[in-house]
Parts: C-alpha cells; sequence; structure tokens
C-alpha cells in the first residue's frame, strides 16, 4: 500500500490463493452447530497438517497450510505455523500491538551480546505512530519507559476479576501493574472498517473489518490507488541479482498450480515472505558474487533464529465476586509489562525479561464439565457461570544464538523443486532460567491476591509455538556481521529491502507485528525517497 | 491383585510413559462392537447422553439430538485407540444392563438408568483419583468420560442446547466488563 500510495506500480506476490476481505472468510458468521463437528478440526485437517492442527479449530484450519504439501526438517522440534494465502497471519494474528524502547534497542550492546541495533527507538518512534494512526490500535496509557505509549484508540475494558488482580498487583508491588492488552481491534469506527463488535472470532476473518488485516485494509487501499498488481499462486524460488549494476533485478516465480517459470523485473524488491521463507529465498538466491545467497557476505543469513517462549505460568480460581460477570467477548486479554532487569542485571540468574499476557473469566461449559457427575445437578453446573479464573502466562525474550539456524536442505525438495527448509532451534539456559522465575512470579502474583488452587505450569513448549519467529536476516551497522542495514536495506543491495520478522536484531519480549510494520512504512518511504534522488 | 497392587501397577505402567495394551484394559473390558454397528445404537447412545444431561424447563441431550454428535464424531473424527475404547463401552453397558436388569438400557426406568451410568462413573474414577493430570493424558479417556465430554460438547455446540440450555448472543456489539449477575442466569454458550 505504501509504495502504491506514493505513486509506484507495485506487483504482489503470494505463493498461495487470493483471500478477499468478507467475500472468502467461509466460516465468519457460523454458529457452533453449523459445523459438522462442533469446534473440532475435520478429520481431513487433522490427518494433512497435525502440525498446524495444534492451533487452530473449525473455525480458522482453512487458514493454515496443508502440513504434507508444505514440509520441513525438523533438526530439533520447532512448530512452524504459517498460512499461505494472501494475508497470510495477518488474518489469523493475535493482533497485539507493542512498541519496542531503547531497553530493547540497546540491550545486545549493553550486555556484549551478537550485534548492536543499528536504529534506537527515536528514529522508529513517528513510524510506531503512522501504523498505529493507520490500523487503530486500542489501549491505555501507562507511562512506561519499557513499554512506550502509542496513538491509541479507547481502551478495552478489565473485567471484575482481572480488575481485582490489578489492585492486588499494583498495590503489593508497586512497580508492576495489568493494563489491557494494546490490540488491533477498533474501539471505534476508523478508516472505514468496524467497530470491532467483540464477538471474539477474528481469526475467521471479520465481516465488519473490526481488526487490522492486510485483506480489509491495506490491499483494497493499495488495489483503490490504481497501481495495484496482485499475483497469487505465485511462489518465489529466488532474488535475481545483477553483478553489473549490483542490484536486484527481480525475482523468478514458480507458478504453484502450472509449475511455470518466469521473471518479473523491478526497480526495488520488498522481500517479507516472513522470517524462515525469507532467509530460505535469500540462501536459495546464489550467484558469483554471492555463492553462500545473496547479501551473505557475513555468513549470519539463516542464523540467529529467535522465538519467544509462553511456556510458564500460573492459573487459579477465586472464590470472590460471584455475584458479577459480563457480556460481550472481548478479543484481547490483559497484560502485565515487563518488569524484570529495567536497570541492567538485577541478579535473577538471566539476562532480560518478559512481560505476562493473560485473561480472566467465569469458568463455563468447557471448564466446568471437567468435575462434576452427571444429570440435573450436573447441567446446571455446566449451563451456569462457574468460579471466576486467572490464567496467565510470560512471554519472554529469546536470545540470538548463531547456531539456531534454518538452512537449505541438501537433498529433499517440495513438489516445486525447491529445497527444503531445515529448522535447528532451540532454548538454552537463559530462557529456560527466564522460565523459572515466570512461574515463580506469576504464582505469586495469584497468591498474594487471593486465588486459591493456584498451580504454576512450565509446558516447555518447542520453538516456534509462540508463532514469534524472527532474526535470520538480522539488522547491524556492519556488514561482516549482519545482513540488513538501518534502512532495511540488504547490505550492498541498495534496492533490495527486508522489513519481515527475519529482519530483527534481537527479539525484545513484545509481540513483535507492530514493529514490523513500523520498519516497513520506514523503509518504503525511504526507497521512494532514493529512488527519486537516483539513489538506487 | 489388591488395590493397593493394582493401583502400584498402574502407577509403574504410566510412568514408563505412553499407553500400552495392558492400561487400555483396564478403561475398556471386553470387546468392542463393530464402528458399523453404531448407527443401529442411536437409541441408547440417545438415553445414555439424556440420562447425562437430561431435560429440564430447558432441553435435554435428545431434544438437542446429541446422538447424532456422538456418533458422527466417534465414526468419522477420533482417533483409533479411543474409537475401540468408546465401542467397548458401548458393548459393556449393554452386557451390563442386561446382567442387572434383565432389559435394554432404552427400557430402563429413570433410576435404573441412573444406576447404570453411575456404575461406569465408578469404573471411570477409581484410577483417576490415583493418578495426576499429566498422566491422565497419556491415557486418554475413560468411556464414561469420553461419553461425558461428547454430551457435553455436542449439547453446548447444539442450536437448543446453546440457545436455551444457556445465552447465546452472535454479535454482542458492546463489550460489558462487570455486569451484576441476574438470578439464574444462565452462562454464555460461546467464549
Amino acid at each position: 500500500m505504501e509504495l502504491c500510495k506514493k505513486g509506484l506500480k507495485t506487483l504482489l506476490l503470494e505463493r498461495g490463493r487470493n483471500v478477499e476481505h468478507i467475500k472468502d472468510y467461509p466460516t465468519a458468521t457460523l454458529n457452533p452447530w453449523d459445523f459438522p463437528y462442533g469446534m473440532n478440526n475435520p478429520p481431513k485437517f487433522k490427518a494433512d497438517s497435525p502440525i498446524q492442527s495444534s492451533i487452530t479449530y473449525a473455525g480458522d484450519a482453512h487458514f493454515f497450510v496443508n502440513d504434507k504439501e508444505h514440509p520441513y526438517v525438523q533438526e530439533k522440534p520447532f512448530l512452524w505455523h504459517r498460512g499461505y494465502h494472501v494475508g497470510g497471519r495477518s488474518l489469523t494474528w493475535g493482533r497485539q500491538c507493542y512498541r519496542l524502547s531503547d531497553l530493547d534497542f540497546e540491550a545486545n550492546l549493553k550486555d556484549g551480546v551478537a550485534v548492536d541495533w543499528p536504529i534506537r527507538y527515536k528514529d522508529i518512534a513517528p513510524w510506531y505512530s503512522y501504523a498505529e494512526k493507520h490500523i487503530g490500535v486500542s489501549g491505555n496509557k501507562e507511562n512506561l519507559h519499557q513499554l512506550p505509549d502509542g496513538d491509541f484508540l479507547p481502551p478495552m475494558e478489565l473485567n471484575c476479576i482481572e480488575r481485582h488482580l490489578n489492585d492486588s498487583i499494583r498495590k503489593k508491588t508497586p512497580d508492576r501493574l495489568i493494563t489491557i492488552a494494546r490490540i488491533a481491534n477498533l474501539t471505534k469506527g476508523w478508516d472505514s472498517r468496524g467497530p470491532c463488535m467483540n464477538r471474539n472470532m477474528c481469526s475467521r476473518g471479520c465481516p465488519f473489518g473490526g481488526y487490522f488485516s492486510s485483506n480489509s485494509s491495506t490491499i483494497p487501499a493499495a488495489m483503490q490507488t490504481g497501481n495495484l498488481t496482485l499475483r497469487p499462486f505465485s511462489t518465489v524460488a529466488e532474488v535475481l541479482y545483477d553483478e553489473n549494476t549490483q542490484r536486484a533485478k527481480g525475482v523468478r516465480v514458480i507458478d504453484t498450480e502450472t509449475k511455470e517459470s518466469f521473471e518479473y523485473y523491478a526497480k526495488v524488491v520488498f522481500l517479507n515472505a516472513s522470517t524462515i521463507a525469507t532467509a530460505g529465498i535469500l540462501l536459495n538466491s546464489k550467484s558469483h558474487r554471492y555463492p553462500n545467497g545473496l547479501g551473505n557476505d557475513s555468513g549470519e543469513l539463516g542464523h540467529n533464529l529467535m522465538d519467544h517462549h509462553s511456556s510458564a505460568g500460573a492459573l487459579g480460581k477465586h472464590a470472590g465476586y460471584k455475584d458479577m460477570y459480563y457480556k460481550g467477548r472481548r478479543p484481547s486479554g490483559f497484560l502485565i509489562p515487563r518488569y524484570r532487569n529495567l536497570n541492567g542485571d538485577e541478579g535473577l540468574g538471566y539476562k532480560r525479561g518478559f512481560n505476562v499476557q493473560g485473561h480472566g473469566e467465569r469458568a463455563e461449559w468447557w471448564d466446568t464439565m471437567k468435575q462434576g457427575s452427571f444429570g440435573t445437578d450436573f447441567k446446571k453446573q455446566i449451563t451456569t457461570p462457574g468460579p471466576w479464573t486467572v490464567w496467565m502466562a510470560g512471554w519472554g525474550e529469546c536470545l540470538p544464538y548463531h547456531e539456531n539456524q534454518i538452512s537449505l536442505n541438501a537433498t529433499e525438495k517440495d513438489r516445486w523443486g525447491l529445497p527444503l527448509i531445515n529448522i535447528d532451534f532451540s532454548f538454552k539456559e537463559n530462557e529456560e532460567k527466564m522460565m523459572d522465575d515466570i512461574r515463580k512470579s506469576c504464582g505469586e502474583m495469584l497468591e498474594a491476591a487471593g486465588f486459591d488452587g493456584v498451580e504454576t505450569f512450565n509446558y516447555k513448549k518447542p520453538g516456534g509455538t509462540t508463532v514469534h519467529e524472527m532474526g535470520t536476516a538480522r539488522m547491524g551497522r556492519d556488514p561482516k556481521t549482519s545482513v540488513l542495514n538501518g534502512n532495511n536495506q540488504v547490505h550492498g543491495v541498495k534496492n533490495l529491502f527486508v522489513t519481515d520478522g527475519s529482519c530483527m536484531t534481537s527479539s525484545a519480549s513484545q509481540n513483535p507485528s507492530l514493529t514490523y510494520m513500523a520498519l516497513t512504512a520506514r523503509a518504503a518511504d525511504f526507497a521512494v525517497n532514493e529512488l527519486k534522488k537516483g539513489n538506487i | 491383585m489388591n488395590r493397593k497392587t493394582a493401583i502400584k501397577s498402574i502407577v509403574a505402567i504410566v510412568t514408563l510413559g505412553g499407553v500400552s495394551g495392558a492400561v487400555y484394559q483396564f478403561f475398556t473390558p471386553g470387546e468392542p462392537i463393530p464402528l458399523s454397528d453404531l448407527p443401529k445404537k442411536k437409541a441408547l447412545i440417545a438415553e445414555l447422553a439424556e440420562t447425562i444431561i437430561p431435560r429440564t424447563h430447558t432441553p435435554g441431550a435428545k431434544d438437542a439430538h446429541v446422538e447424532n454428535y456422538i456418533i458422527k464424531m466417534i465414526t468419522e473424527n477420533t482417533e483409533p485407540k479411543m474409537q475401540r475404547s468408546f465401542l467397548a463401552g458401548v458393548n459393556a453397558v449393554e452386557h451390563y444392563t442386561m446382567d442387572e436388569y434383565n432389559k435394554p438400557f432404552v427400557n430402563c426406568t429413570t433410576e435404573e438408568k441412573n444406576a447404570v451410568v453411575k456404575h461406569f462413573e465408578s469404573k471411570a474414577n477409581l484410577p483417576f483419583e490415583i493418578l495426576n493430570k499429566a498422566n491422565r493424558k497419556f491415557l486418554g479417556a475413560p468411556f464414561f468420560f469420553h461419553l461425558r465430554d461428547l454430551t457435553v460438547e455436542g449439547y453446548c455446540t447444539s442450536l437448543k442446547g446453546a440457545t436455551q440450555g444457556m445465552a447465546y448472543l452472535p454479535v454482542p456489539v458492546t463489550f460489558e466488563a462487570c455486569i451484576p449477575l441476574q438470578k439464574n442466569q444462565l452462562a454464555w454458550a460461546t467464549k
């Protein structure tokens, strides 16, 4: 949309099918009884997509890949969740939008880990605003250094038990607080969309345009300029490099339906196939100048893969507020912004930090059915509100480790003749120590707030399960140790930009999509100016 | 084998990890009926479901045709081990009822039906008292729990169950975060 609005004729390539806003949301308004198997994944999907099935349900399974058609190699366990269709994960994302701060941008430098980010908060702050104002993010200002406030629409509200927990946390640990999640769901009409109708069925696609997706917002806006050509069923096999001009020439595309191969040329290329796929495409883009993959002088391409961990936390129930309930299904939870290691190493035994995400609710049939017997009393139990409960877990930073990496398989290919991707990733000691602290800390907060039956947990989920994979083409100041510069240009290939998760130099603990959007708008603006100046 | 030894054996098997045939035997006494016979058991399944969620002043499982959901789920969307144990459970219910009351389940009185289901409930609960939650995941569900879960799912996602047995609001429009609970107010059918 940015390039189209600035007057550039733009070709948008997507390897999967088109999904048009509203028209192509088959389950958006279905009732529970309209599905053949309740909310369960359909049997064929479970059989074809065992990996995707772990996070999908009947309402959104069709927005995730067929694992059989799109295999990859897990050198260590890693669940790669994605959908191949126009709009990708912008249809199914969690919609939480948090700004990184200088605590995050300076962390690598201060800790002596990996490489320094080539930007600071002041470089990206105006673009965070730009992105927030376009997509519409509802939230509450809290004036925290470690989690900068944004340009928010009115916040959604906390329910009774969350307010109770908030009061307890603020009183007992005054450096902490609960705030409502900052979420790309509209609390008022915005940009001809919304507001959100509080159905909490976002991942099906929203006929009200209540949340931001490319399908509901940026793609139609780009279409309206008359400058967009959309070509689905187009897998990019490689980016083509011109040794004479030292520029990207364009891309080689394989039509996923016909398997024909052809080339498209352009003055500027933005490669945003998502972290793992982008690195895979660059690694597959070999030339005399770049035998190890386009832009890979540093040897860092494919390395430094990160994902947030989200395995540890606590849950509990509360005997109070029995005479209170709620109406409507708020499509967001709450956030306890990061409170660890805010002033350098606090002697916790690990670096960096986490934010806590959770929700409060009254137990309803999914939970109340697990206790109890059968018959009239049981029926009453499952059809009336149960006790108040809170579930919360830490979304934690993952350090960049060179050995966490993706690579191209030497022998195995997919049905289009492209090499399969190997993923070799594990969480390490820093992350594990952090998870131990998260578990204990979450339990303490619930106990202190008078919850009963407090259980702490660490599910020890493998990488990929938070669906925040990042880092495989990192930004940096030095071409010897990074793939991109501070403007998201591939070092040495001035007209090739990467602004998806692969560009992240560190993971921070904030949900990353807003940062990708801000960097994209900033890089698009830069690219167009450079074109006008004749620099690229 | 006394109860203590039996319990220790189960714990020992479970802590070795994974589901073993011996453990499954504990939950699934006897042979399963063939899957193709399941549709013939529609009336029995309906009565079992109705025993779990009876009609009161709101519809019950039979009103909501939960038996169709259960049969469809077992036939089309359940993995083989769980299918087998469910079908063995159905067989066991039929035999037990015939032994105890000398008539099929569908002809029993409400008291008799409750007694039969109670019997299978206590069979299911015995090992579950001993084993912790993590171990339960490996074992899958004994027949009663499997039946109960399917009945509840089928009821709560049905038209009658969701809209009359509970409260269903397709498009809430607003979110009211903290409001008084009315007397006899029903729970929301969807989250």
